[in-house]
């Protein structure tokens, strides 16, 4: 086991060096650069420009330099935000994106599990339905349509909460359920379905033919197995979370880390969408890692050798 | 063992699942209610054309009459900021929601599950590699992949054997577009679910079933698709359900890129995300789209529970 | 059958909650403003500026909600008028224009001072200007400053030629190919100087003689670019041969810090309207020690050291940059707030959210959206509705067909019924020429006539001659049908059968409104021509180089929101070959036109000759005119001295907050008649310096 944590820990900077070169090539493919924009640029000041950024070496010197850099852990200033490093652009925004994704996990966790686990439990009761047809809505209502709709009614009509922007907890209360909406929605849906199949499996059948009291079943053997769909989903999940979720960020004026991470593509500002891809893709693998360990624990029938 | 029986007796396994589906009440109402969303978008905008005129995309020449009015008979969804007639823009917007929502799962179930089945079953070093691809599709910006891909294939810029695919099918640049649109929103909607897929088939494949299988030398590819999968159709089908919605949403975003459907073509998800801006003002932009949107994917959802009930040969006993 | 009544509960539940909202509405409309107003209890003004600055520092910042942040940090030698944009004295107390209209000589006040206490002398602005034009610093708005005399050569990197006897060639030698030089620089040209330039115009020095002498060569600075110049030219590199190249230094510009408080412009050519340029971002002092001891961090806060009425206090980026009173300002007395947060904010919904909630109190231009406006139209005191110094319009692609047939493009012009799309936008007016209507008087009484002349051949009025331009759809289908596209009735509406529909799209960059726009003129082509045009939206940076390039078929969605308060940004967008109005089209007698206008002193004369080239602009075709944009914004009745100006910059030590209600805003659409005697008074002492001198 721990051979293949290491195994797996060490590939993942040269696969995040992978995606940064895949990500560098679509970036030069591209239309357009940073420094275009709706007034046509004099040649001369274009060619300042890219003389200051490099931009006039030969590009495989240009691609050179880049990894040279990125290796040692320097991803450069950013284009679009004169004299601010991605580096110091990633530390300044991520807590933003964490702090609103993780919360807004752990409620969808708390309410999707419950919801979940007991609907499987009572299945086909009236708790079921209901629970499931509001899951149902909280996935077929966009966060772009639930955020509004919850401003309006906590905001501009209770003036409750504040409408938008960052700034003590009660801002953080909208944003929160409203991005935790559509994952308690999927993790309730999943947790149902892992639970009802393995409550048939043999195993289960077992340990109730042992004797076992039903709460010992569920609690020690069928949540664990049924919680594999749900532990599945949440690896790419909790990364996406983490990495900021631009359409809440967005509606609520969130300093977080999507909205630039998008913001940087369609202003093709490279250092800065490099720097978070690299970022991005190394969280993802280790969470990726954290959820094939977890299966392990989950169910103890799989084993990496 | 039963896994054996079922093979064998193929043939009635559908007609099985059928009559069980049949059974089920909320399965049956999700698939009239699909059945009529299919018949009125194919239908609906030419039967409103002949009633009343309208179209999807007729803003009305009068300045006077180029604003959102509330329903009315003439308009029974009102009308937009630009006065079109509502009702007909969320049929037409149905036709692209529901051939982009399905094909995508489709290709999301297929691709998604083989991929993953794959990988779970034959583990290890092939495992680790297959998902290792996935983790890198996965982290690649997928908004950049769409930017070079639109101006790679887009319109104008697309090479010849695009463009002549989209002639061939008779609509010019209109078609290029979705099938971009597909190939985009194929690009990444499996990746999920092949890591769904193979969680499930980690933990089943040491069962007795499977090795049981192994030892009376049934071939691999007969192991993962014929015992395997069917057992984890359930998490499969919910989350295939889950896609759907989803997609649609992806649509909408990707139509913002210039990618999928052009204006005046409205889709479901573009539909909500213009209504949502007025929703306090003409609260109507918002609730018809949304409503008929909802409407299809809670009756999408009862018919893929009731499917996976349907399907499932272990229900029985329960 | 339990799903059912689920469904019927969740029809039930939405709508609710939609008759709550409504019920909401209806209640804050009997209150006399829109959303929650009320008095402000600190001196702070909340304002919403746009997308987060890409910089802090005045010659990177190319975009307006830079400016807007600009404006408060920094001042250069003159303000813009917080109702008409016209420049008033800022650190500048008063400036004077030579005779011949190419030198400028600015007397600073001797109070002013950066926000640490350091004095700010013409040294300062010698920096400034000369740091804003280097190519090392390569800011993208440099090209504005290309009026100044050989500003454009030390930005570019080029050389002069010096001979053997220590002699620099001149230009005046070589005039053709400083004519091919000028055609590829868009926003100047330089211009023989007579020999005999006017002497002493302010104080004489050794600069100025180096400056009025004749105007010196310049070669390329690279050598590969250099070695193609010379190529293309015998006479040229015959002459250059064996030469000593000596590189344009900053120290050539045409800046001079005559004493401390004198500062000197000298241009390559009269530019009577520069002095509109001055107030800009790129013009803004700045200072030198800290940047130079700092380096790339010198924007940080405990670094940045500004020059306006306000000083940088917290940058916190993607959610508020604050900025507070500057106590060494030299006006520091007539500053009104204690402070102004910008919000960097871009989605709409958001922001009409936060004002609304009363988180806000004023928002940038182009934010109402227009279906909301007959709800906020309903409280007189908030909406902000003027003509802007911008347009908006299609550009054609004149070179491909079937849009090169002049005929097929009048048509597609006249088939758009710009009356009705102005009632669709609520704000915007009808526009038939290019050059946005009703914001250069005096620009459009030289259009009339000029145009008047024009027309008399065909007998016809200005004022017909720009109505039947505004929609025509009659004459629109006879000009398809005389292009060899007839158009024939079909049941209720009309057909074009033999138009090639498949070379001709209508691309424009994914936003609200220019798809509301788009839709709106592919349905009045429908309608009125039978030809329905498909459309394309793209992403912002995919589309600029597919319509700067020409690279689309047809039309391609376009807008120019004016650098200066002069016709000629406008005008200029047509000139050169590079510079084509991303059309295709180029017209040396055009050029040529527009080059004689910007030597003409006399202001009635340049005008009218601009009128001409803008006729020309017209008759040909080029783009289709649709609208002149209007400033589009709410303010809180509270914000007073904060104006709907064409270009919506204020200049904010004349904002203030008012805390008694019956002092409020209470129409305004009569805020730019109405003097406010407070800031009147401020704005009278500050141009009372101007007006001593003369």
């Amino acid at each position: 086991m721990l051979s293949y944590i290491i195994r797996r820990l060490i590939i993942i900077i040269p696969m995040a060096l992978l995606v940064v070169t895949v990500t560098w090539i679509l970036i030069r493919m591209a239309p357009g650069s940073f420094y275009s924009s709706e007034k046509k640029l004099p040649p001369a000041v274009e060619a300042n420009i890219k003389k200051k950024y490099g931009l006039d070496k030969p590009v495989l010197q240009q691609y050179g330099i880049l990894m040279g850099n990125i290796v040692r852990g320097d991803f450069g200033d950013s284009l679009k935000y004169e004299g601010q490093s991605v580096n110091e652009i990633i530390r300044r925004h991520f807590p933003y994106s964490a702090t609103i994704g993780i919360l807004a996990y752990l409620l969808a966790l708390a309410v999707g599990l419950t919801a979940g686990i007991v609907a499987a439990l009572k299945q086909n009761s009236a708790f079921d339905y209901g629970s499931m047809s509001l899951a149902m809505l909280g996935l077929s209502v966009p966060n772009f349509v639930l955020g509004p709709i919850l401003v309006l009614i906590f905001s501009l009509w209770l003036f409750w909460l504040p409408p938008a922007r960052w700034g003590g907890a009660s801002s953080l209360i909208l944003p929160v359920i409203t991005l935790s909406a559509i994952y308690a929605a999927y993790i309730a849906r999943l947790t149902r379905a892992g639970m009802l199949e393995v409550m048939r499996s043999d195993y289960i059948r077992t340990a109730r033919a042992k004797g076992l009291s039903e709460w010992k079943v569920l609690l020690k053997h069928a949540v664990r197995g049924g919680l594999i769909p749900v532990v599945s989903f949440t690896g790419p999940a909790l990364a996406a979370l983490l990495a900021g979720a631009v359409v809440v960020e967005k509606v609520f004026a969130i300093p977080g880390l999507g909205n630039i991470f998008i913001q940087s593509i369609f202003n093709r500002d490279e250092p800065l969408t490099l720097g978070i891809v690299a970022f991005l893709s190394i969280l993802i693998m280790v969470f990726n890692l954290l959820v094939d360990v977890s299966y392990a624990f989950l169910d103890p029938r799989i084993r990496y050798e | 063992m039963e896994q054996q029986q079922e093979v064998v007796k193929g043939a009635s396994l559908w007609r099985d699942a059928w009559k069980r589906l049949l059974k089920n009440k909320l399965a049956v109402f999700g698939l009239a209610v699909m059945i009529i969303m299919i018949v009125a978008v194919t239908v609906g905008p030419a039967i409103i054309r002949w009633t009343t005129g309208y179209t999807y995309d007729f803003i009305p020449p009068d300045g006077d009459l180029i604003k959102s009015f509330p329903p009315s008979l003439q308009h029974p969804m009102g009308t937009d900021d630009s006065g079109r007639d509502i009702l007909a823009r969320v049929l037409q917007g149905g036709r692209i929601s529901l051939m982009v929502g399905v094909i995508s799962t489709l290709v999301s179930l297929m691709v998604g599950v083989s991929y993953g089945a794959t990988a779970g079953y034959l583990g290890g070093k092939i495992d680790n590699f297959m998902m290792r691809v996935v983790d890198i599709i996965y982290a690649i910006p997928y908004i950049l992949l769409v930017i070079v891909l639109l101006s790679a294939f887009g319109g104008q810029n697309a090479p010849g054997w695009i463009q002549s695919i989209s002639s061939a099918l008779g609509s010019g640049q209109g078609l290029s577009q979705i099938i971009l649109l597909f190939f985009a929103l194929g690009l990444v909607s499996w990746l999920t679910m092949a890591r769904v897929v193979r969680g499930q088939i980690l933990s089943l494949k040491n069962q007795e079933f499977v090795m049981a299988a192994r030892a009376t030398g049934v071939s691999t590819p007969a192991i993962i698709f014929r015992h395997l999968v069917p057992n984890a159709l359930g998490p499969v089908i919910v989350y295939a359900t889950l896609t759907i919605p989803s997609v649609m949403l992806s649509e909408a975003f990707l139509s913002f890129l210039g990618i999928g459907v052009q204006a005046p073509f409205a889709s479901w998800g573009s539909l909500a995300a213009d209504g949502i801006k007025n929703i306090s003002v003409f609260p109507w932009q918002l609730i018809f789209p949304g409503v008929t949107m909802a409407l299809t994917l809670f009756s999408l959802n009862f018919l893929g529970d009731g499917l996976r009930d349907a399907l499932d040969p272990q229900t029985r006993k329960f | 059958m339990a799903r059912i009544s689920l469904n019927q509960t969740f029809l039930g539940t939405m709508f609710i909650v939609v008759s709550l909202f409504l019920s909401g509405c209806a209640s804050s409309a009997s209150s006399r403003y829109w959303g929650k107003t009320v008095a402000p209890t600190d001196n702070v003004l909340r304002y919403i500026s746009g997308s987060e600055p890409e910089s802090l520092d005045p010659a990177f910042g190319t975009g307006q909600p830079e400016a807007r942040v600009y404006m408060a940090l920094y001042e250069g030698l003159v303000e813009y008028h917080p109702k008409t944009m016209e420049p008033i004295p800022a650190i500048a107390e008063r400036w004077e224009l030579s005779p011949d209209g190419t030198e400028y000589i600015f007397h600073l006040r001797k109070n002013a001072k950066f926000t640490n206490g350091d004095p700010i002398t013409a040294k300062d602005f010698v920096y400034t200007f000369r740091r804003a034009l280097s190519p090392e610093l390569a800011s993208r708005n440099a090209n504005l400053g290309y009026y100044i005399k050989y500003s454009e050569a030390y930005n570019s990197g080029n050389m002069f030629v010096k001979d053997a006897n220590g002699q620099f060639l001149l230009a005046k030698d070589f005039v053709k190919e400083t004519e091919k030089k000028a055609s590829d620089t868009p926003e100047a040209e330089p211009e023989m100087k007579p020999e005999s330039a006017p002497a002493n115009f302010g104080a004489a020095t050794e600069f100025q003689s180096f400056m009025n002498a004749p105007e010196r060569l310049v070669v390329k600075g690279s050598e590969k670019e250099r070695a193609k110049q010379l190529e293309a030219d015998p006479k040229l590199k015959a002459a250059v041969e064996g030469k000593e190249l000596v590189p344009v230094t900053a120290e050539n510009l045409g800046v001079e810090a005559v004493d401390d408080y004198t500062l000197r412009l000298k241009l390559y050519q009269p530019a009577p309207y520069f002095i509109q340029l001055i107030p800009h971002q790129l013009f803004r002092v700045v200072h030198q020690p800290s940047i130079e001891r700092f380096g790339k961090d010198w924007q940080r806060a405990g670094n940045i050291v500004t020059s306006g009425a306000f000083m940088m206090s917290v940058h916190r980026p993607y959610d508020e940059l604050v900025v507070v009173r500057n106590p060494h300002y030299w006006d520091a007395g007539s500053v009104r707030l204690d402070a102004i947060e910008f919000y960097p904010l871009e989605e709409q919904t958001t922001m009409m959210n936060l004002y609304k909630g009363g988180s806000v109190d004023a928002i940038y231009n182009h934010t109402t959206p227009p279906a909301w406006l007959d709800e906020i139209r309903k409280f007189k005191s908030e909406y902000q509705d003027h003509p802007e110094v911008a347009n908006e319009y299609y550009s054609i692609s004149v070179k491909k067909p079937p849009m090169d047939n002049l005929k097929v493009r009048q048509a597609f012009s006249l088939a758009i019924d710009r009356f009705a799309l102005a009632q669709f936008r609520k704000t915007p007016k009808p526009l038939s020429n290019f050059t946005p209507d009703g914001i250069f008087p005096k620009y459009d009484e030289a259009r009339k006539k000029v145009y008047g002349e024009r027309l008399k051949a065909e007998n016809m009025t200005v004022e017909e001659w720009s109505k039947g331009r505004l929609f025509d759809a009659e004459k629109a289908r006879r000009l398809m049908t005389e292009a060899g596209y007839p158009v024939v009735k079909a049941g209720n509406g009309w057909s074009c059968p033999t138009f090639p529909v498949d070379k001709v799209t209508l691309s424009y960059n994914t936003a609200e409104s220019n798809k509301a726009v788009a839709e709106f003129n592919q349905a009045q082509w429908k309608q009125n021509l039978g030809i329905t045009i498909p459309l394309k939206n793209m992403e912002w940076k995919t589309f600029l180089p597919f319509r700067s390039g020409v690279q689309y078929e047809g039309v391609a969605r376009n807008a120019w929101v004016g650098d200066y308060m002069d016709p000629f940004t406008f005008l200029n967008l047509f000139y050169s070959p590079t510079n084509d109005g991303a059309t295709g089209f180029h017209d040396p007698k055009y050029d040529a036109l527009l080059d004689a206008a910007n030597k003409e002193l006399d202001e009635q004369k340049r005008l009218e000759m601009l009128a001409a080239a803008e006729f020309q602009v017209l008759q040909e075709q080029l783009v289709i005119p649709l609208v002149t944009q209007a400033t589009n914004w709410i303010k809180k009745p509270y914000v007073k001295g904060m104006y709907p100006n064409p270009g919506t910059l204020h200049a904010w030590k004349f904002v203030y907050l008012e805390t008694d209600p019956n002092k409020w805003d209470t129409n305004a659409d009569n805020l730019m008649k109405e003097s406010d005697a407070s800031v009147d008074e401020q704005i009278n002492r500050l141009t009372a310096t101007m007006a001593a001198r003369k």
